[in-house]
Formats: structure tokens, C-alpha cells, sequence
């Protein structure tokens, strides 16, 4: 089995609205993946000399391109891109919001198999194509649409409303003032460690804490039971790629300093948001299933939360990355607020949550957030991530999660 | 620096009022916001809340007339005053403010039309070293440009700090520009517009106003053709500027910045522009909710559709750019001789080298003209224009054989010498569609 290196890659500015530009998914992906690779210092004739030998491979993450672009087939759609695609076996992965997760997941089993040598993950979306409202539902989805989306607006803000609901009934001595508090800071984490990232959707917006309290204002409006506008991600044009390749790959070529997937976790929970809460009665979880993706990414490569530098997570809604906190083993299950109160998660605390910014200040482009922040583990632990590096990471933990926590992928990646 | 408390003067205009959204959202200060009469800042307060999103900061800006200034500046560690052009009401001001000014403070207009050290002069002499030039620009949430003009009398450790606190508290594109005639974004912006305003005329047979915006529409890198701009900002705001610049400045591209008598007579009759429903161009509203866009036609001074030209180096470069292309799509502007890519691709020519003559007159490095056309246009930026045509030649050359009136009048050596890679990325800039 060979080990699975990361040789790097690139993500658009989630801050570009394509539709806007007049741009679709030809010149996102020719954009994409001409920044990837060179950052990964391949070429395309790379990729044709590779590919005589089958040798290479790409892995497309999507959700519902069919819906926002009217496009499917998006494994082959990679030919449009160069003609140095011609032949090289490609598809596209789904998993909602964590889709370019398990196309990263085939992608290093492919590698680790001694399959191909390089593989090419690329995640994208682009949203702007339809209004919110459309949108919405496009991505109503992702749940049991016929019986949690269907004839709901924007179901998904609901949903994890619901999850907020559900936090404060399980862990009954959780103050709910303590709690929203604790939201609010964590949006404003967010925002402010998007700040940091030249690549961020909302790197030039306000927020404050006392606006990510002002629910229920104009300018913050609720969305889905107690939560408001400043406890949602993004919606976001954006694709990111990240390339990973073989030990022979390394050897040949004489690579050095590249980081290797440690470990990995994968675990589905069930569908309906309901049967969720009723699955986790017997677990001191909020959701069990992603506290043992966790667990099996730490097993896996033998590692515990001690040994994770710096965290990218899951906050499509601040009741997300709350659940995440304890999931990662930083708090007791129930005492999440501690992190987020005593700083701990912090950009320049001992155990940064989304230096990025996350999907609430990077943006979520929902097929390439997988993608994202797997780039974004590589740069961090690489020392690449700029003004939002963080200091001293050597090993790095993401939590990808599709539907309302439904799929849940976790990758650990480090330096050897 | 710590600014706990802002006085914005003149708060009601459309910049005293974004600007006072800036320093209460991003800078969490207390701001008084000063207008002539309270009712009118009250009301508009909640269009201030609006300009950043954010209910959260109404309760950072405290109303207030002109009889309070005194006190509200005795309180303030910061004052920005966005009064008129007018030296005499700067005047007025300035000895208010030099009276009660707190001895740390630091004192700053958003004046774009008047000598930075003249207004600096209306100031008592103990606090001039205290006072700069703050220009942003509009609506200064979206475009964080903020060119930093420093006199004479400035005290340059107190202008490294004020850098801090734009750039790193208020997220301002700081870019410290010389007291020079609309300093630079607008300098190198309206040279491009007015120039774009004089061709109108020129090929007022062909179409004129409508026709050059064709010609150089968002597919040249921009948010919005040039005269649709002009239209936008007002063409009285227009005016000022190259007014300003044609009287004050004196450089190879002076007579660029003559505003056009048809545009002068628009301007007179209160054709303005948008602001005002109809000046370069009116849309048409009916009842039943259609619109349509209509356009001067310069000779006649009446209406007409706006025509929807099809030029094909044009429809060649947006069918490119759609498709990510840009390569291709430059090939095109640089290999098709027809009437329009020729002008085109001047403009774009002449925008690089005006861009790096005017930096090296008015900011104080090269890359000062990236961030101000970047940061306040949303045009890409002149070096990055160099680097996005460089993808099909060597652009020296292109610029030395298209544009030999300009090389001429200049040393073009010179200034090619210093081009560099720009740290924007072109691409997002060029864009399919009008």
C-alpha cells in the first residue's frame, strides 16, 4: 500500500459571483484546475505522459450541478478543460455537501491501491445561478426531500434551527442565553478569521458580536428557529483542487517536504433529521455519527486530539461547528461553549477552528467545500496559508458533513 | 491608534454618511454625525445602518447640528470632515475644529477637490501636523479604496499609525498618494472616462455614446463601460473632477481631461445623469413596469434606443471569456484590425501608460496604480492589463507601435522599466457581457 501525498493545489476566490461574470462551469474548472496544478508543479503534457501509462486519474465532487447549471455528466465535463483529459478515466462523486470528500476518498484509496500515481480531486458549485429561494430548495435535497424540503423555504436554515433545539433539550443545564452566545461568537470567528483569507466570500463584510446578536433585526433576520442570517454559511460560486500522488510519484520525481492523509473517517448517519435525534438517545453526542468519523479518523492514524494543531469544520450553521467542538474531542459533549468562551478555538488560540474562515467567511460552494478544506489542511500544515497561517501546525483535522449531518467525512493530514 | 469617538461633518451628504457607517461598523466607534439640520441626519441614520447591513451600529451614531460641533469634536479622537467643495465652508470648519480639537486627535477631510494643504492652512499651526487628506470612495463598503494624502505639516509618525488604523482596523486599500489634483483612482479613472466621453463626439457618426461604450464594455476589464460610469457617478461629479485636474495639473495627456461642450451643456441643463433620470443616457420607465434604455444622440440632443451593436472582435472576446479563454480572447483584441478593436485596444494601451506616468507623478510606488484602479474602480488593474495582454505578446512593443503620439511625448523606456507582476489576478475582471 502506498502512502497518500499531497502535492497541492488551488481554489477559485469564492468572492467571484460567475454568473455574474457570465462565466459557467468550463471557465471555473479551466480556471481551477490551471491554478492547481501548476501550484502542484504539474503540467498538462505531465498529465498526457502520465496518462500513456494510465497512470492518472481524476475524482469530480459535485452536488446538483443537474439543477443550478442544467449539467450532468461532470466526470467527462473535465475534457472541455484541456485536451490533455482526453482519455484519462474521470468521475463525479456525490455526497451533498461533503461530494468532493468522497471524491477525495476514491481518489487516496485509488492511490494507496497502487492504481494510479496521481489523482486529481477538483470539488466545485456554482449557486449564483438561481436566487436564494430557488436555491433553497435545490438544496432541500440533500435531506429527504419529499418529507423535510418539499413545499419548505429554505428547509436546510430550519433543519439545523432544529439541531440548535435539539442541543438545548439534550444537555438540559446548557443555558439557552449561554448557548446563542456562544453561536454568535462562533460566527464571528468566522468572519473574522475570513478577514485573514484573500480568497474569502465575505473578507470585506462587517460583523461584530453585537450584530450576530441582533437576531431578529432587519439586516439579521431569523431563518430557521433561533437562528438568524449570521448563523448561515455562504452561498457561493467556487470550485478548489487538490492533487495527490503516490510514493512513487514522490520518489521519482524527488519531491520533497509534502504532506500525507493520516487517517480518515467516514460514517453515515440516518437520512431524516428526526430519526437522527431519535438514534443518538443512547450517546452523550448530539450526533454520534460524526463523533465516531472522528474517532475513526483518530484511530486510523493513530492519533488523538492532542496531536491536532488546527481544525477545518463543518459550520454551514453555527449550531454545526458547535456540535463539531465536542465531536473533536476539544470539550465534553454538552460543555462546547468552554471552547468558544475560553478562546481555545481561536485564531490564536491553542486550537484554531477555521483559520479560513470556514463556510461562514470563506463561503460554501457546496461540492468543493470537501475539496477546501482539504487545501486548506495542506497549507496550514505546510506553512503556505499566508496571513492565516496558523503557528506550528504539523497535523490538521477536517470535518466534512453532507445533509443535515447525514454523510461525515473527517481527514487527518500531517507532514510525515 | 485608538479612536473611540469620530466626528463626521456633513454627514448627510452620500460620502459623510457611508463614511460614517465605515468608522461605526468596522472602527466600533462612537460617531456624531453632523449635519446642518438634526431632523435630516436622523433620517438619515437608518440609510447609514443600511450602507454596512448592520442594525447593530445604530447606537454608535449619535445625531447632531452644527451648534454642537464644538463639543462633539472636544469629545472625539478622530474628525472627518465631508463638507462641500467649498474652501470658505472648509474654513468655517476648520476653526470650529482647531478650537476644540483634543491635542491627540487627528483631524482629516475627504475632499477630493481642493489642495490638501490649503485646507491644512485653515488649521491653527499647532495642529496641522495633525491633519491629512482621507479619501474613499463610493459606496465605501464595497470599493475600500482610501488614498491618504499627508502635507507638509504632517507628522509622519502619526501617519504610519493612521495607515494602521485605515488598513488594519477599518480594512481600507490604504494607498498614500501626493496633494496632487484628484490624487490618483480618479486621475487615471477619468482620464480613461473623459477621454472615452471625447470619442463620443469624435464618432458621434457611428453611434458616439452608446457605440464607444460598446466598444469598451465589461469584456475590457471593467464593472461598467466607461459613459455608463459617467452616467452613474453624475456627470456634475464628472465635471468637477476633470475640471480640477485640466486647470491644476499639466502633463502630456492634458488636453484628454477637456470636458466636451455636449456634455457641458448636459451638465447645465441639469442632465446629470441617473441621479437626476436621464443625462448620457435615460431609462425609459412605463407603467406597466417595461423599461428601456435609451441614449443621447449627440447631434440632435434627443433620445434614441440604445443600439445593440455586434462588433466581431467584440462578440469573439465575450464568447472567449465565457468559456475561460482569455488567451483567445486577447488574441483577438490584438490581431483584429477593424475600426473598433483598434480603438479598444488604445484605450487599453494608453490606460497602462498613463496609469504608470500618473503613479510616478502622484503615488509613491508602482503598484500604488493596481490598488487604487483594483480597490476603487474595480477595473483591472493597469498591471494586471499588462500581464493579461502579455498572454499573447510582448505588450512594450504593442504599446511603442500602437500608440506612437503617446511613446513620443514620454520616456516610455523608462516607465515600461518599472512594470511588474501585478498581484491581482486579471481574470475576474474581464468579463462576458456588455
Amino acid at each position: 500500500m502506498s502512502k497518500v501525498y499531497i502535492l497541492g493545489g488551488a481554489q477559485t476566490d469564492f468572492e467571484r459571483n460567475w454568473t455574474k461574470e457570465g462565466k459557467g462551469m468550463a471557465a471555473l474548472l479551466k480556471e481551477v484546475m490551471a491554478d492547481g496544478l501548476e501550484d502542484a508543479k504539474l503540467s498538462f503534457d505531465d498529465i498526457k505522459q502520465l496518462n500513456k501509462d494510465n497512470r492518472v486519474s481524476c475524482f469530480v465532487g459535485n452536488f446538483i450541478a443537474e439543477k443550478y447549471t442544467e449539467q450532468g455528466h461532470l466526470g467527462a465535463f473535465l475534457t472541455e478543460v484541456d485536451a490533455a483529459f482526453y482519455g484519462v478515466p474521470s468521475a463525479r462523486y456525490e455526497a451533498a455537501c461533503a461530494s468532493s470528500s468522497v471524491a477525495i476518498d476514491a481518489a487516496a484509496t485509488k492511490i494507496r491501491a497502487d492504481e494510479y500515481d496521481v489523482a486529481i480531486v477538483v470539488g466545485w458549485e456554482l449557486m449564483k445561478t438561481v436566487d436564494s429561494a430557488v436555491g433553497g430548495d435545490f438544496l432541500g435535497r440533500a435531506a429527504y426531500y419529499d418529507r423535510e424540503s418539499k413545499g419548505i423555504a429554505l428547509p436546510f436554515p430550519k433543519l439545523f434551527g432544529k439541531l440548535a433545539d435539539e442541543t438545548l433539550k439534550k444537555y438540559s443545564e446548557l443555558d439557552e442565553r449561554r448557548y446563542l452566545d456562544a453561536l454568535a461568537q462562533i460566527s464571528v470567528i468566522n468572519f473574522g478569521n475570513a478577514k485573514r483569507n484573500p480568497l474569502a466570500q465575505t473578507r470585506r463584510w462587517f460583523m461584530s458580536y453585537e450584530q450576530a446578536s441582533a437576531r431578529g433585526t432587519d439586516t439579521n433576520p431569523l431563518v430557521g428557529g433561533k437562528l438568524a442570517v449570521s448563523d448561515c454559511s455562504q452561498v457561493t460560486d467556487g470550485a478548489a483542487v487538490a492533487v495527490l500522488c503516490s510514493e512513487k510519484f514522490i520518489a521519482e520525481r524527488g519531491i520533497k517536504n509534502k504532506p500525507i492523509v493520516k487517517g480518515y473517517g467516514h460514517r453515515v448517519a440516518p437520512m431524516l433529521f428526526e430519526k437522527k435525534m431519535g438514534n443518538n438517545e443512547g450517546s452523550a453526542y448530539i450526533l454520534p455519527w460524526t463523533r465516531q468519523a472522528v474517532l475513526d479518523a483518530y484511530g486510523r492514524s493513530g492519533m488523538t486530539v492532542e496531536d491536532i494543531d488546527v481544525f477545518e469544520t463543518h459550520d454551514c450553521f453555527t449550531s454545526s461547528e458547535y456540535a463539531a467542538i465536542s465531536a473533536f474531542g476539544l470539550t465534553e459533549p454538552g460543555k462546547e461553549y468552554e471552547a468558544v468562551e475560553s478562546g481555545l478555538i481561536a485564531f490564536d488560540g491553542k486550537k484554531p477552528v477555521n483559520p479560513s474562515g470556514g463556510l461562514i467567511g470563506c463561503g460554501h460552494p457546496v461540492g468543493a467545500s470537501g475539496a477546501r478544506m482539504f487545501l486548506d489542511l495542506y497549507k496550514q500544515v505546510t506553512g503556505t496559508a499566508g496571513e492565516y497561517q496558523t503557528a506550528g501546525a504539523k497535523n490538521a483535522l477536517m470535518l466534512n458533513i453532507g445533509g443535515s449531518a447525514t454523510t461525515n467525512y473527517v481527514y487527518i493530514v500531517g507532514m510525515e | 491608534m485608538n479612536i473611540g469617538t469620530v466626528t463626521v461633518i456633513g454627514a448627510t451628504g452620500t460620502m459623510g454618511a457611508n463614511v460614517a457607517g465605515i468608522f461605526a461598523s468596522f472602527g466600533n466607534a462612537k460617531v456624531y454625525c453632523v449635519g446642518r439640520d438634526i431632523e435630516k441626519v436622523k433620517r438619515t441614520i437608518p440609510r447609514i445602518v443600511k450602507s454596512v447591513r448592520a442594525d447593530a451600529i445604530a447606537r454608535n451614531l449619535i445625531p447632531a447640528d452644527f451648534s454642537m460641533l464644538g463639543k462633539c469634536v472636544s469629545e472625539s479622537d478622530l474628525i472627518f470632515e465631508s463638507s462641500i467643495e467649498d474652501i470658505q465652508v472648509k474654513t468655517e470648519i476648520a476653526a470650529v475644529v482647531g478650537k476644540a480639537m483634543k491635542p491627540h486627535a487627528v483631524s482629516g477631510t475627504g475632499s477630493s477637490g481642493l489642495s490638501i494643504h490649503a485646507i491644512a492652512e485653515r488649521y491653527p499651526k499647532e495642529l496641522r501636523s495633525r491633519f491629512f487628506g482621507i479619501h474613499m470612495f463610493n459606496p465605501p463598503y464595497t470599493l475600500n479604496l482610501c488614498e491618504l494624502t499627508p502635507t507638509k505639516y504632517s507628522d509622519g509618525r502619526l501617519k504610519e499609525e493612521l495607515k494602521e488604523y485605515l488598513g488594519g482596523k477599518l480594512y481600507r486599500t490604504v494607498v498614500e498618494v501626493k496633494d496632487s489634483p484628484a490624487f490618483l483612482g480618479n486621475r487615471i479613472g477619468f482620464q480613461f472616462v473623459n477621454e472615452a466621453l471625447r470619442y463620443a463626439e469624435k464618432y458621434k457618426d457611428n453611434g458616439g455614446i452608446d457605440y464607444i461604450d460598446a466598444i469598451l464594455g465589461s469584456f475590457t476589464g471593467r464593472a461598467m463601460a466607461p459613459l455608463a460610469t459617467s452616467d452613474f457617478v453624475g456627470l456634475d461629479v464628472h465635471k468637477a473632477i476633470v475640471d480640477n485636474i485640466y486647470e491644476n495639473t499639466q502633463d502630456y495627456a492634458h488636453e484628454t481631461f477637456v470636458f466636451p461642450r455636449y456634455a457641458d451643456k448636459l451638465a447645465s441643463d441639469g442632465k446629470l445623469g441617473r441621479k437626476s433620470g436621464k443625462g448620457l443616457y435615460r431609462l425609459v420607465r412605463y407603467d406597466n413596469g417595461l423599461k428601456r434604455q435609451t441614449v443621447l444622440d449627440i447631434d440632435t440632443g434627443l433620445y434614441r434606443d440604445v443600439i445593440p451593436y455586434v462588433f466581431p472582435f467584440a462578440d469573439k472576446m465575450k464568447k472567449y471569456i465565457a468559456e475561460g479563454d482569455y488567451q483567445k480572447a486577447f488574441e483577438r483584441l490584438v490581431n483584429n484590425h477593424s475600426q473598433e478593436a483598434d480603438i479598444c485596444l488604445c484605450f487599453l494601451l494608453n490606460y497602462i501608460v498613463y496609469s504608470l506616468y500618473a503613479t510616478k507623478e502622484v503615488g509613491h510606488d508602482i503598484t500604488a496604480a493596481d490598488d487604487v484602479m483594483a480597490a476603487g474602480f474595480n477595473w483591472c488593474p493597469p498591471l494586471a492589463m499588462y500581464q493579461a495582454l502579455s498572454t499573447v505578446t510582448d505588450v512594450s512593443v504593442l504599446i511603442r507601435e500602437n500608440i506612437p503620439d503617446v511613446c513620443e511625448k514620454i520616456d516610455i523606456d523608462g516607465l515600461l522599466d518599472e512594470v511588474k507582476p501585478s498581484k491581482y489576478d486579471y481574470r475576474p475582471y474581464f468579463k462576458s457581457g456588455r
